[in-house]
């Protein structure tokens, strides 16, 4: 047993010697002492001299064994330690991995939408040789990822259950903006009723905005979809439309493009956002000026308010709170920001390739950038649709989005107008020259608009395209169209109005 | 872009009526505008123009009714008469209490005068 740890040689002589020495020296000096002893005394000290050598070497042999069994037992122990050192440090490495790599990792990946049992199997042991801490290790994880699991559950069906919350509430917020403008049709003579109904719509928008935030901020659309695309005034006025201080905003003309019918309402509600931190951080009495303009990415829209300056650091924090709402949200986070505009705009932003960018303003206030993506954008005039400044177009000559519109027809000549202008519609390129109702044009290439009677010179060798009149419903100034066509084609244009509708039309071309 | 069908339910438009008057919802103080007033337009509207008054000044041609400009927009008559009342602030219209029926003159008259003008 005490020779159980194979000691070398050399130091196996050591002790042989500590226990040999004392006994030769203490036989040595008996002997010695035997010698010079007298006779009759020699007898005893022999007799001395042989029990004390013996006594040492019992001794000597004694202490070498227990030194030995010392050396034996130091050896043991210190190898036991540094395996303990070994392992301790094994288990720091695994500690500190698992908390630093493994555990956020595994989160991560479960957020990302794998199940609890995939995520595990990617952590299996590395090293078997301590069991119990692989063990330990697993079920470490494994509660860790279930608690996560858990609480990502939970907050699913929370924002589900806000989502399905919203969405109700904005079922019947439209379907009560649309009775509202019923209503607002049916009554548009007493102005005492009108005024209410417009309060009405007012509020109605607001809280419609409301449900469309909190939609966004569950995870989903904002709200309706538009399946046809919509001109960018009108979607700018229809931002205006869902704020509280609309009528502080001032819209300048902006390019004659369309927004895609699926980006119509994000972008609506990006707006009103935006332009509601505007109106609501700036001082009462100032204006906020709303424009966009064509950038090399796509559309600019640029919304400027004369209130306070952003301080640098307010602005490193707005913007970073755009930046945190396009990475995902923590709803914790929302109910200590007042803003809660911003992080609806950061979270479309993030689903619909916006980008936003806060600037000091040279009004002194804030000067909001949202540029639109071009794949968001059309151009409106190819297909007839919003843009130049007014017309009567297609469908609502000019309550509506589209406000320009440059080709279509003088309204007044309604019967043709639809056909015409459906027909600018649908095909965008040659439609021009289908449409010889809604436009004419000048040697020049120019459109021409005629007035209100008076058919054009290029229509008459070209026949009103015929179906048109009679699909049309009756309409206001029948009578007058009764006259045009009583002089079908034929009619003097009014030379007077030529020229100077030229002119107006080249610019709003351009 | 292309279903673009004028169908009753294509109604809604994102934008509000309140905002197309900016809140107003009738014309301040007193004005001369009623039903069958006629609006006459006296310049072409211009880019900077909101789309509805440069629409109204478009059909404006030649002389039309509130009631026939409020329908051909398709926007209420308070909603029409307060753009109205813009224009004629800025004198961009005007507007001219509506001709008796005797003085028109005969439609066959006017007709026949065309026809002369046509075969100049």
């Amino acid at each position: 047993m005490l020779r159980a740890g194979s000691s070398p040689g050399g130091q196996r002589s050591a002790p042989v010697l500590a226990w040999l020495l004392p006994t030769v020296v203490t036989a040595a000096v008996a002997v010695v002492a035997a010698s010079v002893a007298p006779g009759d005394a020699r007898a005893g000290v022999v007799w001395f001299g042989a029990v004390g050598t013996a006594a040492v070497a019992v001794v000597a042999a004694e202490a070498a064994r227990r030194g030995r069994a010392l050396a034996a037992l130091r050896r043991r122990h210190a190898q036991r330690e540094s395996e303990l050192h070994h392992r301790l440090a094994r288990c720091d490495a695994g500690m500190i991995r698992l908390a630093r790599v493994e555990v956020p990792e595994a989160v991560g990946r479960l957020q990302r939408g794998e199940f609890i049992e995939d995520v595990l199997k990617g952590y299996r042991p590395q090293d078997t040789t301590d069991p119990q801490f692989e063990a330990t290790r697993q079920s470490v994880l494994r509660s860790v990822l279930e608690a996560v699991d858990n609480e990502e559950g939970m907050r699913e069906s929370t924002q589900r259950a806000f989502v399905n919350i919203a969405r109700r509430v904005q079922a019947i917020i439209h379907r009560q903006a649309q009775d509202l403008r019923e209503m607002e049709h049916r009554h548009g003579n007493d102005p005492a009723v009108f005024e209410d109904l417009l309060k009405l719509d007012h509020g109605n928008a607001l809280v419609g905005r409301l449900a469309d935030s909190i939609s966004v901020l569950g995870g989903a659309r904002p709200g309706r979809q538009w399946s046809r695309a919509v001109g960018l005034y009108s979607v700018l006025r229809g931002g205006m439309s869902r704020i509280l201080d609309y009528q502080r905003v001032e819209l300048h003309p902006v390019s004659q493009v369309a927004v895609v019918g699926p980006a119509v309402e994000p972008l609506i509600h990006a707006v009103a956002e935006l332009l509601d931190n505007a109106t609501r951080y700036s001082p009462p009495q100032t204006s906020v000026h709303l424009t966009a303009v064509e950038v090399q990415t796509g559309i600019a829209i640029e919304i400027e308010d004369g209130g306070l300056s952003l301080s640098e650091e307010g602005r490193a924090r707005a913007e970073r709170m755009l930046a945190e709402a396009a990475a995902g949200i923590d709803l914790n986070d929302l109910g200590e920001t007042p803003r809660l505009g911003l992080a609806v705009v950061g979270r479309l932003s993030r689903a619909y390739g916006f980008q936003v960018s806060l600037r000091p303003s040279a009004y002194g206030g804030v000067r909001a950038v949202l540029i639109v993506p071009q794949e968001l954008i059309t151009t409106a005039p190819a297909t007839g649709r919003p843009s130049g400044i007014g017309i009567a177009n297609a469908r609502r000559p000019a309550g509506g989005p589209r406000p320009w519109g440059a080709r279509a027809v003088p309204p007044s000549s309604t019967g043709p107008l639809r056909g015409a202008t459906l027909g600018t519609v649908a095909a965008p390129g040659p439609a021009d020259d289908e449409a010889p109702v809604v436009t004419e044009w000048t040697p020049n290439g120019l459109p021409q608009r005629r007035r209100h009677a008076a058919p054009s010179r290029a229509a008459a060798p070209r026949p009103v395209s015929t179906p048109a009149p009679t699909q049309e419903p009756v309409q206001p100034g029948m009578w007058l169209a009764a006259f045009t066509e009583g002089v079908n084609g034929h009619a003097p244009s009014s030379g007077a109005a030529g020229p100077t509708n030229e002119e107006s039309a080249a610019e709003g071309e351009q | 872009m292309s279903e673009a069908d004028p169908g009753p339910s294509e109604e809604d438009d994102p934008e509000r009526l309140y905002v197309i008057t900016r809140g107003r919802s009738g014309p301040n103080g007193e004005t001369m505008l009623d039903l069958v007033t006629l609006i006459v337009s006296r310049s072409d509207p211009t880019p900077a123009l909101q789309p509805e008054h440069a629409d109204i000044l478009r059909i404006c041609g030649s002389p039309l009714s509130v009631a026939e400009v409020s329908a051909y927009l398709r926007l209420p008559v308070s909603v029409v008469t307060v753009l109205l009342a813009d224009l004629l602030t800025q004198e961009l219209i005007e507007a001219r209490a509506c001709v008796p029926q005797a003085i028109l003159p005969d439609r066959a008259l006017l007709e026949a005068v065309i026809h002369g003008l046509q075969k100049l």
